[in-house]
C-alpha cells in the first residue's frame, strides 16, 4: 500500500476545531451583510439554504474556507470549500434554494491564498460586480485565468447576480483553476424551484413530489495526493490524477446515511438517506424527488435498487418536447456524466403487499441458517420484526425496510482499499402508520 | 429429466396444513436439543402456502477457473500458475444445478461458470399466478475456504422488490456455505435485466457472479404485423408489433482485471481504485471464442444428465472447445436475411461500453427494462450505430438482417466495442475482447439456420 499522507486522526480533529474557532471569530467581525439563513435541518432530505428574507431577491454570502473531512477508511482529507455566510468550513458548499424568476445575488468572499471565482453552469446573463461574467485572460501571458471574474487572494470579494429563469437542479463551482479548485471542494448545488410550485421539479404538474422525500445525490471524488500537495504547498502533476475516494454529498458510506448535521461529521453536514413512505393512491400518492449532480471526472452509473427512477429532467431542462410531448424515461441506471444533473422521481410501493397474513409463498428459512444483514428486521414483512439469533445485532428499529442505492462502477464503492464504502446510500421505507418507528 | 419451464408451476395456496404443524413441532424439538434457549428465531416462519412450490431454477454459487488467451502474459497475474490445464483465470460464479441429484449438485463445488446461466421468465399474470422461484445454494469456495463468503441473488432492476428477495445482504439475509434460500418473483415488467451476487459485490461481481435475466411480455403468442412482417414473440407489450422479433440473442458484458482474479486465488487483496479491464467479455468469452458454439446446457430449463451435464453433474464442453467448458454461452448471431433480430445488452463490467454494429442500424426499443415510450405514449425509440452502455444498464435493440449479397455461405457483420482497448486481447493487431459476428444467411438456402430453440441458439440441428 502506498504511503498515506495523513498523520493521526486525533491531531487532525484538533486542527479542524482550532481553524473553525478562528474562522468563526473572523467571520463575526467582518460581516455586515445579513447572512443567508438555513432552516433547522431535517434529519433526512435536502437541507436548503435560503438567501435572506426579501422576496424575489435572495442574497447569499459564500466564503472560501479550508478544512478537513473524514473518509470511510479513517483518513481525513484537506479540502477547500464554500461556507454559508461566514461560517466555518463545510463540504460540500451550502445547497442554495431559490425560486424561478428570483434575482439572485451571490457574494464571494475569498480567504484562500489563491484567487478564486464562481461559475453557475446553466444560468444565463450572470454578472460579476455588475458586468457580464466572462472568461478572464491574462494580458501578459495570454493564458486564461478563470471562467469568470474572480476574487483576489485572501481578501477579495466579488458579487455575482443573475435571474434564475429556469427551474431545475444546477451546480455552482469554482471557475478558477477548476481542475484543482473544484476537486478541492469548491462546489455546491443550486436548486431553482418553480414559482408558486415549490413541490414540483419543473413547471409541469407531472413533476410534483413529496417535500419530505426530496433528496440530493451529489457525487464527487478525491485523489488524496492532490489534496496533500495543495495542503503542503507543493505542485501536483495533473497527469497523475487518480481518484481513490468517491463520495455522495461529501460523505462516504456508512457516514453517508448518518443524519444531516451529525455531530461526528462537523464539516460534512449533508446525509443522503432517503426516508419514504410506501406509495398509496389515497394517502401517499406523490413520489419523492432525487436530485443527482456530479462534479466527478467520469460517468458515475448510480443504481437505485427496488425502484426505477423516472427521469423528468436533466441539466435544468424538463424532459418534454417543444410541443409538450412527454420524453421522461424510467431507468434503473442513472448514468450521470461530469457536470450533469438529473432530476429523478422515485417511489416505492408494496407491489405484493406481503405481510404475516399474506405471506411469501416459500418457507422462510431459520435465521440461524442465514447471514443476517445489519439493517434486517428478522422478518420479510414491512413493519414486522423477529427476534434475532443470539449475538446477532440489527440497527432495524420498527420493521422498516432498507433498500440500497449505489454507484455500480463497483470499484468506486471503495475507499483506497476499504471495500463497500463510498457512494452508497439507502432508501428507508417506513411502515404504514401507526408504527413504532422513532 | 426435464424440469418445468417458467410458464408452469407456482404454488397452490392452502390453509394451514398438517405438514406445517409437523414442521414447527420438529424444529422446536431441535431448538430444545441444541441449547435450551427458546427464541422464536429458529422456528421456520412458514406461510399459508404449506408446501413450497417446485422451484423453476436451482442455482449454486462457488468458485472455479475459466479460459482467457494466455498470450500475451501479464506477469505474474496472467495466466495464473495455479490454473488447471487449459484454464487461466480464477473466478467465482453461478452454476445451474437444476435437475441434479444431491451428489451431482455438491460435486459442482469448484466448477463455476462464467458468465452465469441466462434465464428468462414469463411476465407475472394474476390469473395463472405464475410466480418464478429460484433456489440458491452456496457450495463454498474450494480454493479459498478461509473466506467463508455468503452469496445472494440480486435481480438488478426488479421493481418494488421487498428486501427479503432483493439479495442485498445488509437489508436482508444472505446464504452461507451449505445453506439454501429460495427467491420468489412476480415479474410484472417485461424487459432485459441482469442478476448478480450482492455480497461483497465489488469482489463477487467482478469475479464473475453475474448474468442476464429477462422477462417475456404477456403479449407473446399474439400475432402482430409490423413493418410488413408478422411476429409472435416480442420484447414488450407494445400493442403493435414494433418490438417483435424472429430471433433473440443476449449480449452480456463483463470484464476481467487479471490482477484482482490472481489476488483472490493467491490470498491477496487488490487495490480496487487501481481497477482496469484487461479483458472485456461478451457472455463470458473474448473474441474469437465468442463465436464458438454453445455448450449443451445453455437452456437452463432443459436439463438432462448425460445430455446437458455429465453423469457427475459437470458441464459438457462446447463441441471442439474443451477450454470453454466453463464458458458455455456463445455470442454468435445467426439469422436469415429479412429477419428481425433482438439483441439484449446488459453491462455488469465497471466501465461504459460502446457496442457498435458495422453495416446495420440498431433501433433502441427498450432501456433498463422499460419500453421507449414517454408517459403520454410518445415514441422515444431511436436508431443508432453505437450503444453506450454504462455499468448496470440494459438496452433492447432490434436489427433487421439485410439481404445476403456476398458469395460465401453467409455475410458477416461485426459487433464490437468501439472503445478499442476492450475489443482486443491485449495483443497488437486483430480484434478480440468484447466482439462477435452477425452472420446473415440467404433465405431458403441449404445450411441456413432453422427456428431458434432458445435465446442465443444458432438454429442449426445439434
Amino acid at each position: 500500500m502506498s504511503t498515506r499522507f495523513l498523520t493521526r486522526r486525533a491531531l487532525r480533529r484538533g486542527a479542524v476545531v482550532a481553524v473553525g474557532a478562528l474562522v468563526a471569530l473572523g467571520g463575526a467581525a467582518a460581516t455586515s451583510v445579513p447572512a443567508a439563513t438555513a432552516a433547522a435541518p431535517p434529519r433526512n432530505g435536502i437541507v436548503c439554504t435560503t438567501g435572506g428574507t426579501e422576496a424575489g431577491h435572495p442574497v447569499f454570502d459564500l466564503t472560501t474556507r479550508t478544512g478537513y473531512i473524514d473518509l470511510p477508511d479513517g483518513n481525513t482529507a484537506f479540502m477547500w470549500g464554500f461556507s454559508n455566510g461566514f461560517d466555518a468550513f463545510q463540504h460540500p458548499g451550502p445547497v442554495l434554494c431559490v425560486t424561478e424568476g428570483d434575482e439572485v445575488t451571490v457574494i464571494l468572499h475569498n480567504t484562500l491564498d489563491v484567487a478564486t471565482s464562481i461559475v453557475f453552469p446553466g444560468q444565463e446573463g450572470v454578472r460579476a460586480d455588475g458586468v457580464p461574467s466572462q472568461p478572464q485572460v491574462d494580458a501578459g501571458s495570454g493564458m486564461m485565468t478563470g471562467l469568470g471574474q474572480g476574487a483576489a487572494p485572501s481578501t477579495g470579494t466579488v458579487s455575482y447576480t443573475f435571474t434564475a429563469t429556469h427551474a431545475g437542479t444546477f451546480l455552482y463551482e469554482s471557475g478558477t483553476d477548476p481542475e484543482t479548485q473544484v476537486r478541492m471542494g469548491l462546489f455546491g448545488a443550486l436548486i431553482v424551484r418553480p414559482a408558486g410550485h415549490a413541490d414540483q421539479a419543473y413547471d409541469a404538474a407531472s413533476s410534483r413530489f413529496t417535500a419530505s422525500e426530496e433528496v440530493m445525490v451529489l457525487l464527487s471524488e478525491i485523489d488524496p495526493f492532490q489534496h496533500a500537495a495543495v495542503e503542503q504547498g507543493k505542485t501536483f502533476n495533473l497527469v497523475n490524477y487518480k481518484a481513490r475516494y468517491w463520495l455522495v454529498n461529501g460523505r462516504g458510506y456508512p457516514d453517508s446515511i448518518a443524519d444531516n448535521g451529525a455531530s461526528w461529521l462537523p464539516s460534512q453536514p449533508y446525509g443522503s438517506l432517503a426516508t419514504v413512505k410506501p406509495y398509496d393512491p389515497a394517502t401517499h400518492p406523490l413520489p419523492g424527488l432525487a436530485r443527482y449532480l456530479s462534479v466527478g471526472s467520469e460517468d458515475y452509473p448510480f443504481h437505485p435498487h427496488g425502484n426505477n427512477g423516472l427521469v423528468v429532467g436533466r441539466d435544468g431542462h424538463p424532459l418534454t418536447s417543444e410541443t409538450g410531448q412527454d420524453l421522461s424515461m424510467e431507468k434503473f441506471a442513472i448514468n450521470i456524466g461530469p457536470g450533469q444533473t438529473w432530476d429523478v422521481l422515485y417511489k416505492w410501493y408494496d407491489a405484493e403487499d406481503y405481510s404475516p397474513s399474506n405471506p411469501v409463498s416459500v418457507t422462510v428459512p431459520s435465521l440461524a441458517n442465514q447471514v443476517v444483514g445489519t439493517f434486517y428486521s428478522g422478518s420479510p414483512y414491512l413493519g414486522d420484526t423477529k427476534e434475532l439469533p443470539p449475538g446477532v445485532q440489527t440497527l432495524n428499529q420498527c420493521g422498516e425496510f432498507y433498500i440500497i442505492s449505489h454507484n455500480h462502477a463497483l470499484f468506486q464503492i471503495t475507499s483506497w482499499g476499504v471495500n463497500m464504502t463510498g457512494p452508497i446510500t439507502y432508501m428507508r421505507i417506513e411502515p404504514p402508520e401507526p408504527n413504532t418507528c422513532a | 429429466m426435464t424440469t418445468s419451464d417458467a410458464t408452469t408451476g407456482g404454488p397452490r395456496r392452502t390453509s394451514l396444513s398438517r405438514r406445517r404443524l409437523l414442521g414447527l413441532t420438529g424444529s422446536a424439538a431441535l431448538v430444545a436439543g441444541a441449547g435450551g434457549w427458546a427464541g422464536r428465531v429458529l422456528l421456520p416462519e412458514q406461510g399459508a402456502a404449506a408446501a413450497p412450490g417446485p422451484v423453476n431454477l436451482y442455482l449454486a454459487g462457488t468458485d472455479g477457473w475459466m479460459h482467457l488467451p494466455a498470450e500475451p502474459a501479464i506477469p505474474p497475474f496472467h495466466p495464473d500458475p495455479l490454473a488447471p490445464d487449459g484454464l487461466t483465470t480464477y473466478i467465482f460464479g453461478f452454476r445451474n444445478v437444476t435437475g441434479m441429484d444431491t451428489t451431482q449438485r455438491l460435486g459442482q463445488k469448484y466448477k463455476a461458470q462464467h458468465s452465469a446461466p441466462i434465464f428468462w421468465v414469463d411476465q407475472y399474470d394474476e390469473a395463472t399466478h405464475n410466480e418464478f422461484r429460484v433456489q440458491l445454494t452456496n457450495l463454498g469456495l474450494e480454493l479459498r475456504p478461509d473466506l467463508f463468503d455468503a452469496h445472494t441473488l440480486h435481480w438488478h432492476g426488479f421493481r418494488n422488490v421487498i428486501p427479503f428477495f432483493d439479495g442485498e445482504p445488509s437489508g436482508s439475509v444472505s446464504v452461507p456455505a451449505g445453506r439454501e434460500f429460495t427467491y420468489v418473483y412476480r415479474p410484472r415488467d417485461p424487459g432485459t435485466y441482469m442478476f448478480h451476487c450482492h455480497v461483497e459485490d465489488v469482489e463477487h461481481v467482478h469475479m464473475g457472479m453475474t448474468g442476464m435475466v429477462f422477462v417475456r411480455p404477456k403479449q407473446d403468442g399474439q400475432s402482430h404485423t409490423h413493418g410488413g412482417r408478422t411476429f409472435t414473440r416480442f420484447l414488450y407489450n407494445d400493442g403493435d408489433g414494433s418490438t417483435g422479433f424472429d430471433r433473440e440473442f443476449s449480449m452480456f458484458l463483463s470484464e476481467v482485471w487479471a490482477e484482482a482474479h490472481w489476488d483472490d486465488a493467491h490470498i491477496q487483496l487488490p487495490e480496487w481504485s487501481d481497477y482496469h479491464a484487461d479483458f472485456a467479455l461478451l457472455n463470458g468469452r473474448v473474441y474469437p471464442d465468442t463465436v464458438a458454439p454453445n455448450g449443451p446446457g445453455v437452456n437452463p430449463f432443459d436439463v438432462e444428465a448425460g445430455r446437458t451435464f455429465d453423469g457427475a453433474g459437470d458441464l459438457i464442453a462446447p463441441a471442439g472447445h474443451p477450454e470453454l467448458k466453463y464458458q458455455p454461452i456463445s455470442s454468435l448471431v445467426t439469422c436469415v436475411e429479412g429477419e428481425r433480430v433482438a439483441l439484449r445488452f446488459a453491462n455488469l463490467g465497471f466501465r461504459e461500453s460502446a457496442m457498435t454494429v458495422a453495416g446495420m442500424r440498431m433501433r433502441v426499443v427498450g432501456r433498463d427494462a422499460t419500453p421507449m415510450r414517454g408517459r403520454d405514449g410518445t415514441d422515444t425509440s431511436y436508431e443508432t450505430d453505437t450503444l453506450n452502455i454504462g455499468p448496470g444498464e440494459s438496452f433492447d435493440v432490434l436489427v433487421t438482417a439485410p439481404d445476403k449479397v456476398g458469395d460465401g455461405d453467409f455475410d458477416t457483420y461485426y459487433l464490437y466495442n468501439r472503445a478499442f482497448t476492450r475489443s482486443n486481447n491485449l495483443a497488437d493487431g486483430g480484434f478480440g475482447g468484447q466482439a462477435t459476428e452477425i452472420r446473415v444467411y440467404a433465405s431458403g438456402a441449404a445450411g441456413a439456420p432453422g427456428a431458434q430453440a432458445f435465446p442465443n441458439d444458432w438454429g442449426f440441428p445439434a
